[in-house]
């Protein structure tokens, strides 16, 4: 058992190795992270002018979106990197190898995270801050950062899936823009789902993008959204959920993969 | 080359390419659709704002409609008619305009017009939706309009051509050059009044979504001639500017010495 952790530990080092490399787009991603957060921030102000009736303050407003970015932004697009080994063949390599295929993956994109996470969520903090001059309660910090690396955890579980399906499709593009579009209205991505009708939050909480955005992101809002009790049960519902379609969907294109040549 | 050339071969490569995309018909069509699906998407969230909100610093649910159409539409004719611009940086840095001079044909031209992205149909598309039901533009206006779009679209191609041009100075600038181009998008898909001081300056100068989204959305919506000067006077220096750059690159163009077929 020690073995095995040991075997997906290099995976992930390797990865942390890769992105510690890749500086030009975590830079790049950590920019456009400041400029949202100051174009919202701009846009919460206008929006309080203009009476917007919630019970939520512009500020908080900007940190809830500061939470759900740097969980997506934090994610890598690991779907492509799948998509890209099964068209050129190099998948083939990697399924022999004496470990599991989706484990690894996912020890990968855990490596990538835990360079990503921190440093994002560093960048999180500052500007949010900067924007607002306004820092949220202890508590609330307590509960999303651990939240918020277990929703982008299982956010990059995901995109190994919509991975997977390139053995299927050949080209998973249109499953991942229509999973991002879902993101975006059914997780509450930039708006609390709360401000959304109550047919789209009804259909919201049955799928599992409330869980990864809105969710961990809504501790920030006044009121304090979801308790850790119940952000704790959704995600380890949808967790297994991912991890048993994860396991089914593999073992079905595992068993249908042909190879051809040397 | 005389300039009536150069619109020729223009046409003939814009022609080509959309013969090309439109023969893998099932790609095409998903793409049409996913780009407009994801248009409609990020504009449900000014719809559920506006719900809320009826005035954001003077600025309606319908002025957003249309500034989005406006950016979608301008967006959309650059990358189906000049789709190559996303990919100058590469065969910059790649050394693969050596198969471009060797052609007795501009080569930015040509560099331009070897691609077309077949979800800029889905952005013209779901814009010319966006525009037609804002309710702000009138039959007396549509000229307006036209010059607008073509404002923007060339607006965004100088923009792509000088960002990805940087790769003549600099080397690898691809993922730079990108979010260079898509900030300019991001920019100028919200409100002009969310903005002011020092990024409004830049909004209409180093980076200049102003001249993509706000002042054709002026132009729209209370036409003055001062106002479409400016647009196309803006919109010609922003070319000017690229090819001027292109060209000065070009002379530092360092050969891949390639050798590969072409076509």
């Amino acid at each position: 058992m020690m073995r095995l952790a040991a075997t997906y530990a290099a995976f992930s080092r390797v990865a942390i190795a890769r992105a510690g490399r890749e500086r030009g787009d975590l830079y790049g991603r950590i920019v456009f992270f400041a400029i949202i957060l100051g174009v919202f921030s701009s846009l919460w102000r206008a929006a309080a002018e203009g009476g917007l009736p919630t019970a939520t303050e512009p500020r908080a407003l900007v940190w809830y979106l500061a939470v759900t970015e740097w969980i997506v932004l934090s994610t890598p697009p690991i779907h492509l990197e799948i998509q890209e080994a099964i068209r050129a063949g190099d998948v083939v390599y990697r399924l022999g190898r004496p470990v599991s295929y989706v484990g690894a993956e996912l020890a990968g994109t855990f490596g990538v995270l835990a360079v990503r996470l921190p440093l994002l969520g560093l960048t999180a903090f500052l500007c949010a801050f900067a924007f607002t001059g306004w820092i949220p309660p202890a508590r609330a910090f307590a509960v999303v950062v651990p939240f918020g690396v277990a929703a982008a955890a299982l956010l990059a579980a995901l995109h190994v899936w919509i991975g997977l399906l390139a053995f299927w499709l050949h080209d998973v593009s249109p499953v991942y823009w229509v999973c991002q579009k879902l993101m975006f209205v059914l997780g509450g991505l930039m708006l609390p789902l709360e401000v959304y009708p109550a047919v789209i939050q009804r259909i919201a909480w049955l799928t599992p993008f409330p869980a990864l955005l809105a969710g961990p992101a809504s501790v920030m809002l006044a009121g304090g959204g979801a308790t850790p009790a119940a952000l704790a049960r959704d995600l380890a519902f949808w967790g297994g959920v991912t991890a048993a379609g994860l396991g089914w969907t593999f073992r079905r294109v595992a068993r249908n993969v042909t190879i051809n040549g040397g | 080359m005389t300039g009536s050339n150069r619109m020729a071969f223009a046409r003939a490569l814009v022609a080509t390419n959309l013969k090309a995309t439109l023969a893998l018909r099932g790609a095409f069509v998903l793409q049409v659709a996913f780009m407009a699906l994801n248009n409609v998407t990020f504009f449900v969230f000014w719809w559920v704002l506006m719900r809320r909100v009826t005035t954001l610093r003077g600025w309606q649910l319908a002025d957003v409609q249309l500034l989005f159409g406006l950016v979608a539409v301008s967006f959309g004719l650059t990358v189906t008619i000049a789709g190559g611009v996303r990919h100058l940086g590469r065969l910059i840095e790649d050394g693969d305009l050596d198969t471009l001079l060797t052609q007795p044909r501009p080569v930015l031209v040509y560099a331009l017009g070897m691609r077309s992205q077949p979800s800029g149909a889905g952005d013209l598309l779901s814009g010319l939706v966006f525009i037609a039901t804002s309710g702000e533009v009138a039959w007396r206006t549509l000229p307006l309009l036209v010059v607008a779009l073509v404002a923007g679209a060339l607006v965004f191609l100088a923009c792509g051509i000088a960002f990805f041009s940087l790769a003549f100075w600099l080397g690898n600038v691809e993922t730079m050059a990108r979010q260079l181009w898509d900030l300019l998008i991001t920019f100028s898909l919200y409100p002009e009044p969310l903005f002011g001081g020092v990024l409004r300056l830049a909004l209409f100068t180093v980076l200049p979504a102003g001249f993509v989204g706000y002042l054709p959305v002026r132009v729209i919506q209370a036409p003055s001639v001062p106002a479409v000067c400016l647009l196309v006077l803006g919109a010609c220096t922003y070319l000017g500017l690229a090819v001027f750059m292109f060209e000065r690159g070009l002379r530092r163009y360092a050969s891949g010495s390639r050798f590969s077929t072409f076509g």
